[in-house]
C-alpha cells in the first residue's frame, strides 16, 4: 500500500469521530462489581433492604447481602453471606425486617434474630404447590404487591406438561399462607414485576404457544395462553370452569374471540431483535433519575445480556404497549433485577445451561445514567388510523414531517402448540402523514392499514433530532392488541 | 462435563515424545469415600512413569498393581485369614502377581512410584489392599500401543450461530493458527458459543490397510480424510456418544479434517483412530470417559465434581436428594455426619458418614436429577416415603406411606431454625400437635465411635395409641441398649419394642434416639 491514502485517513479522522452515531454508553453506563473470591454469584433475585442495602439470591440457593453498591466507587461494596442451602432464589422481597424468599417449593421468611449478618429463622410461609423433581418446575417469586400479597409463577414441567399441582400457573400468597390460584397458561416465566400503578407482569420465554418471548399482564382469573396445565382448575374453584382448549395453528386475535379469559401478551419480545430469553421487570419509579422515561418498564433478557424498554397503555381495557432496545452489553445473563429510588438499576444472572452473549458465568452490575438526555422515542400510542410517537428531545421538522422518514412492517406469530414459529402474515402499510406537533417533542403518523393483532414494526432512521442528531434505536415493536375507537 | 476419574499421559501418547524423562500422574485418594480420585490411567508400553499417590483420606491407604486377570479384590481378602502375618507387612499381600506397590500412606501423607511401564500391553488392575477398602478402591492401569498421531495441526475460528454443520469452506475465518501441541482441543478462551472450527493436519499411516476414525463432540462434529467424510454426528448435542467411521488408507501420508461448532453450552471434542498395528490412539486434548474401552453405552461418570466441604458449622444443602425426595434438606454436620431430612415426608430420609454431597449435579448446567450422598455406609432409617407418626390399629397394622409426590395428609411443614453453632430445628405440626426434630453429635463418625443424637419434641394434645417408628427393617438385633437394623446401623431409644419388621415407640413429649455404627457397638467390634 502507498503511504498517501494512510495519512489522509489520519488526518480525517478527528472529522469521522465528530460524526460518529450516538453510543447507548454515551448516555448509560454499566458498572461491573467484583464478587466474592470462590462464590458463583448466580443473581436470581435483587431486593432493596434498610441502610442501602442489597440482597441477592442466588441459583446456588445463597442469599447475600451487599453494601456500598451505590456508592460511586465499585471498590467499595462489600458482600455478606445471610443464607445458603437453599433450593434456587429466584424471588426475594423485603418487609417488616424479613427477608421473603422464593425457592423451587415454598415462600419462606427469613430473619437475622442474633443480630450476626446471617439469617437464624426459615420459617416456610407457602408451600402448598407441587414439584416433582423435575429441573424445569422453576418458581418465580415477586415483591409484595399493593394488596400485601406475594405472587409465585410457576414453570410448567418441561415445556408441554404440568405433572403436578399447579405447574403453568401463577399463584397468589396472602400474608397468611395461604395460596389462591390467579392466572393459568404460564409456560416459562423469566421474572414477575409491577407497573407504575402495582399492577401485575411477568416473563415468558418462546416456546409451545409462544411465537416469541412476551411481557404479560397478571389479571386474576386470567389464561395466559399455554393450556398445558388445565387440569388445575379442578383444584381451583374460584377459578370457575376451565376455558375452552385454543386450537392450534390459529391466531391469538382469533382465539381470544372464543376463549373469553384469554388475555393476550401486552408485549412481544420480538425474537432474535429484542432477545430470546426474557428475565426481570422492572419499572423506573425514580422520579427522572434514571433520565426521561419515568414511570417505564425496563425488561431484561438471558440469552441476549441486554435490557429493552417497554411502554404501555391500556386501549379498550387491554394493555399494550411498544419495546425498543434500550442498552446492551452485560456480562452475563440477566436473570435478576431492582432499582433503587436514587435511579440505580441493580442487574445479575447466569449463563449457566443456556449460554448468553455475555459470555461469563456470572454477574452483578449496576446501571446509571449518565445524565445526559438520548434522543429516543418517548412514548408511542395507538391512534384509530396510526400511532403517536413523543420524543424526549425536540425533532427536525423537515425529516419529522416527511412520511419516508419513517417505514412500518406488521406481523404476527402463529398461536400454535409447536414450539416458537417464524414471522407471519406480512402487512407493509402506507404511511400517508407525519404531522410535527407546534412544541415539535411529538409526532403524528397516519398508517393505512393497522391490523389488530399484529405487531408493528417500525423503523425511523431517517430522523433527527432539532440538534440534527439520530435517534439512539431508531427501531420499536409495537403490539396492537386493540385499536383504538377514537 | 467432568473427567477427574480418566488420566491419560498424552505426552506418552504424542508422537515423538522422549522417553527420557518419566512422566507424572497424580492418584488421590478421596476423603471419607473410600475410593481414588482417578479409577483409569493410561500409559505407553515401557515409558518411563512416576505416580504420585496421596492420601487425603482419614484413613491409611495404599495403592498395589496386580498383573492383568487378578482378582484383586480375592487377593486382598485372602491376608484376612492370617491377619497377625499381614499386619506385619503393612497388609501388603504376599502374592506373585504384585509388581508394583506404594507403602501403606498414613493420612495426609504421600509415597512416589518410579518405574518403568511393562512391554505388555494390558490391563493392570490396582488395588488398596487395606482391609474392607478393596471393594470400592479400585482402578485400572492401562497399557496401550499408540499409534502416530497429527503433525503439522492447523486451526480455522468461525462465527455464527448455526444448528448444522455450515459448508466452512464457503466461510470466511475468523482467525487461524497452529497448534504446536499437535491434538485436537478447543482453548479459545474468548468464545463459548456460537462458533465453529476447522482443525488440519498431516496422519501417517505406518501400513496399508483399514483404519477407523472416532469422532465425539458437543455440538456438531465431522471427520475427513483425504477430503473425504469418514464419521460425522452433526448437530446439537451433548458428547456422550464416540461415533466410528472406516475407511481403506495406503501406507503414507494423508490429509486428516475435523470440522466443528458449538452453539451454546457444554462444548467438548474427541477424535480418535486405530489401524492395523495400533490400538485406539486419542487425537484430542480431551479423552472421552469411554474412549479406552471403545464403548457406546454412555457411562455415568461417578468422579466428583463440586463436593461440599464441611468445616466447623453444619452446611445445608436443600435440593432434589436421592432417597429424601423433592424436598429433600440435607445437613453435613461437623465429624462427618450426614443426614438428608425430607419436608416431602416430614422424617428422617438418610444417615451416612463420611463427606458430604456433591453439587455439581444442580451447580453445572441445567441441574436436573436427585443427588445421592456423596459419603458412605448410607441407611435409611424408616424407608423412602415413609411417615413419622401413626395412629395404628394394630401394632403390627401396616405403616402408612407416601405414594409418588403425595403430600402427607396431616402435617404442614413450618420450616427450621439455627441455634448459635448454626445447627437447624425442624419444625412441623402433626394433627395440631407441634414438633420440633434436632440433631446432636458426638465423636466422629469415620475415625472415632461417633454417635449421632436425635432428639424429637412433641407439644400440644398427643393423640392416645399414636406411635412414632423408629426404624423398619429385616432383622433387627437387639445388642445391649441398642437394635442393629439389618447390620447396617444401631439406634438406642427408650421403651422402643419390635412389631413385626418395625421398631416401634409410643408417641411422648419427647424421643430422644441415638444412632451408631454397628462396628463402633462394643459387641460388634473386629467383626469387619
Amino acid at each position: 500500500m502507498k503511504p498517501f491514502p494512510i495519512l489522509a485517513a489520519l488526518f480525517l479522522t478527528p472529522v469521522l469521530l465528530c460524526a460518529a452515531p450516538p453510543q447507548e454508553s454515551d448516555y448509560y453506563s454499566i458498572t461491573t462489581f467484583n464478587t466474592p473470591d470462590g462464590a458463583a454469584m448466580e443473581v436470581g433475585s435483587i431486593e432493596l433492604l434498610p441502610d442501602n442495602k442489597l440482597a441477592l439470591g442466588t441459583r446456588r440457593g445463597e442469599i447475600w447481602t451487599v453494601s456500598n453498591a451505590q456508592d460511586a466507587d465499585p471498590s467499595k461494596v462489600k458482600y455478606q453471606l445471610f443464607a445458603s442451602g437453599q433450593h434456587e432464589v429466584l424471588g426475594l422481597a423485603y418487609k417488616d425486617g424479613s427477608l421473603y424468599a422464593t425457592n423451587r417449593y415454598e415462600v419462606l421468611r427469613l430473619k437475622d434474630e442474633d443480630n450476626d449478618g446471617r439469617a437464624d429463622l426459615f420459617e416456610t410461609v407457602c408451600d402448598q404447590w407441587g414439584v416433582s423433581g423435575d429441573y424445569h418446575e422453576y418458581a418465580f417469586g415477586s415483591r409484595f404487591d399493593k394488596n400485601g400479597d406475594l405472587w409465585v409463577t410457576l414453570c410448567l414441567t418441561g415445556s408441554f406438561s404440568s405433572n403436578i399441582d399447579f405447574r403453568g400457573w401463577a399463584m397468589r400468597i396472602k400474608p397468611d399462607g395461604t395460596m389462591v390460584p390467579t392466572c393459568s397458561g404460564i409456560r416459562s416465566p423469566g421474572g414477575i414485576g409491577f407497573d407504575a400503578d402495582g399492577e401485575v407482569y411477568y416473563t415468558d420465554n418462546q416456546g409451545p404457544w409462544h411465537g416469541a418471548c412476551t411481557l404479560q399482564h397478571l389479571i386474576p382469573g386470567s389464561f395466559q395462553g399455554h393450556p398445558g396445565g388445565f387440569k388445575w382448575y379442578d383444584k381451583a374453584p374460584n377459578m370457575g370452569p376451565r376455558p375452552v382448549l385454543p386450537h392450534d395453528n390459529s391466531r391469538m386475535v382469533t382465539e381470544r374471540e372464543r376463549i373469553k379469559e384469554l388475555i393476550p401478551p401486552a408485549v412481544y419480545m420480538v425474537h432474535g431483535k429484542i432477545g430470546n430469553s426474557s428475565s426481570f421487570i422492572v419499572c423506573d419509579l425514580s422520579k427522572g433519575k434514571f433520565g426521561p422515561f419515568e414511570t417505564q418498564l425496563f425488561i431484561a433478557d438471558q440469552s441476549h445480556s441486554n435490557i429493552s424498554r417497554v411502554f404501555l397503555e391500556e386501549v379498550n381495557g387491554i394493555k399494550q404497549g411498544v419495546v425498543f432496545p434500550f442498552l446492551k452489553g452485560f456480562k452475563s445473563g440477566l436473570i435478576g433485577g431492582r432499582m433503587n429510588d436514587q435511579g440505580q438499576l441493580f442487574a445479575g444472572g447466569s449463563d449457566r445451561g443456556w449460554g448468553s452473549k455475555g459470555g461469563k458465568p456470572f454477574d452483578f452490575e449496576r446501571v446509571q445514567w449518565t445524565g445526559k438526555v438520548p434522543f429516543e422515542v418517548h412514548e408511542m400510542h395507538a391512534k384509530p388510523d396510526g400511532f403517536e410517537l413523543s420524543f424526549t428531545e425536540p425533532v427536525d421538522e423537515r425529516s419529522a414531517a416527511d412520511p419516508a422518514t419513517y417505514s412500518m412492517r406488521e406481523f404476527t406469530y402463529s398461536y400454535r402448540e409447536e414450539y416458537g414459529g417464524p414471522e407471519i402474515a406480512d402487512v407493509v402499510p402506507k404511511i400517508t402523514k407525519a404531522v410535527v406537533s407546534a412544541d415539535k417533542k411529538s409526532v403524528r403518523l397516519t398508517i393505512e392499514p393497522l391490523t389488530k393483532g399484529h405487531i408493528h414494526e417500525l423503523h425511523l432512521d431517517g430522523l433527527k433530532s432539532a440538534q440534527n442528531q439520530p435517534l439512539v434505536h431508531a427501531v420499536g415493536y409495537y403490539t396492537l392488541n386493540e385499536i383504538p375507537k377514537n | 462435563m467432568l473427567k477427574t476419574s480418566l488420566v491419560i499421559l498424552t505426552g506418552l501418547i504424542a508422537v515423538g515424545a522422549s522417553a527420557a524423562l518419566p512422566e507424572t500422574v497424580t492418584i488421590r485418594t478421596l476423603a471419607a469415600q473410600m475410593r481414588y480420585d482417578t479409577s483409569d490411567v493410561i500409559i505407553r508400553p515401557g515409558a518411563q512413569v512416576k505416580i504420585v499417590f496421596e492420601n487425603s483420606d482419614d484413613l491409611p491407604h495404599n495403592i498395589v498393581f496386580f498383573q492383568p486377570g487378578t482378582d484383586v479384590v480375592a487377593v486382598s481378602n485372602k491376608q484376612m485369614e492370617k491377619p497377625e502375618e499381614a499386619l506385619k507387612r503393612d497388609w501388603l499381600p504376599d502374592d506373585p502377581r504384585i509388581w508394583l506397590h506404594s507403602k501403606l500412606v498414613n493420612p495426609k501423607q504421600k509415597d512416589e512410584l518410579t518405574f518403568t511401564a511393562p512391554d505388555k500391553p494390558g490391563i493392570y488392575p490396582y488395588v488398596c489392599t487395606f482391609p474392607g477398602h478393596a471393594l470400592t478402591m479400585q482402578g485400572r492401569l492401562k497399557v496401550l500401543a499408540p499409534g502416530p498421531g497429527l503433525s503439522d495441526l492447523k486451526f480455522q475460528v468461525y462465527l455464527g450461530d448455526w444448528k448444522k454443520l455450515p459448508d466452512f469452506k464457503s466461510l470466511v475465518p475468523h482467525r487461524e493458527g497452529d497448534l504446536p501441541g499437535n491434538l485436537v482441543e478447543l482453548k479459545f478462551d474468548d468464545y463459548r458459543n456460537q462458533f465453529g472450527v476447522v482443525y488440519s493436519g498431516k496422519l501417517n499411516a505406518p501400513t496399508d490397510g483399514d483404519y477407523t476414525f472416532s469422532v465425539a463432540g458437543d455440538d456438531g462434529v465431522r471427520v475427513l480424510v483425504d477430503d473425504k467424510k469418514v464419521v460425522e454426528s452433526d448437530g446439537i448435542h451433548p458428547s456422550s456418544e464416540i461415533r466410528d467411521g472406516k475407511v481403506k488408507l495406503s501406507a503414507g501420508t494423508h490429509n486428516y479434517r475435523l470440522e466443528y461448532f458449538q452453539a451454546a453450552g457444554e462444548a467438548e471434542i474427541y477424535a480418535a483412530w486405530r489401524g492395523p498395528a495400533f490400538t485406539n490412539t486419542t487425537l484430542s486434548k480431551w479423552v472421552h470417559p469411554q474412549a479406552a474401552e471403545g464403548s457406546k453405552i454412555p457411562k455415568k461418570d461417578d468422579s466428583v465434581g463440586m463436593p461440599l466441604v464441611v468445616g466447623t458449622e453444619p452446611v445445608i444443602y436443600r435440593n432434589f436428594i436421592s432417597g429424601a425426595g423433592n424436598r429433600g434438606i440435607a445437613v453435613g454436620y461437623p465429624g462427618g455426619f450426614n443426614i438428608a431430612w425430607s419436608a416431602d415426608q416430614l422424617n428422617l430420609a438418610l444417615v451416612w458418614r463420611g463427606a458430604f454431597i456433591d453439587a455439581a449435579r444442580h451447580w453445572i448446567d441445567r441441574g436436573g436429577g436427585h443427588q445421592a450422598p456423596l459419603g458412605y455406609d448410607v441407611f435409611k432409617p424408616s424407608t423412602e416415603s415413609a411417615l413419622p407418626f401413626a395412629v395404628l390399629a394394630s401394632p403390627d397394622a401396616e405403616w402408612p406411606k407416601l405414594e409418588k409426590d403425595q403430600r402427607a395428609a396431616g402435617y404442614k411443614w413450618h420450616g427450621y431454625r439455627l441455634d448459635e453453632k448454626r445447627f437447624p430445628t425442624f419444625s412441623y405440626e402433626w394433627n395440631g400437635v407441634n414438633v420440633t426434630e434436632r440433631f446432636d453429635v458426638e465423636g466422629n463418625a469415620v475415625t472415632g465411635n461417633g454417635r449421632l443424637v436425635r432428639t424429637l419434641k412433641l407439644s400440644g394434645k398427643l393423640p392416645g395409641n399414636a406411635t412414632f417408628r423408629v426404624a423398619t427393617g429385616n432383622a433387627i438385633q437387639p445388642v445391649g441398649n441398642s437394635f442393629v437394623v439389618d447390620g447396617k446401623f444401631a439406634v438406642a431409644v427408650e421403651g422402643a419394642a419390635l412389631a413385626g419388621k418395625n421398631l416401634l415407640v409410643p408417641v411422648r413429649p419427647e424421643i430422644k434416639l441415638i444412632y451408631s455404627w454397628p462396628e463402633t457397638l462394643p459387641q460388634h467390634a473386629s467383626t469387619n
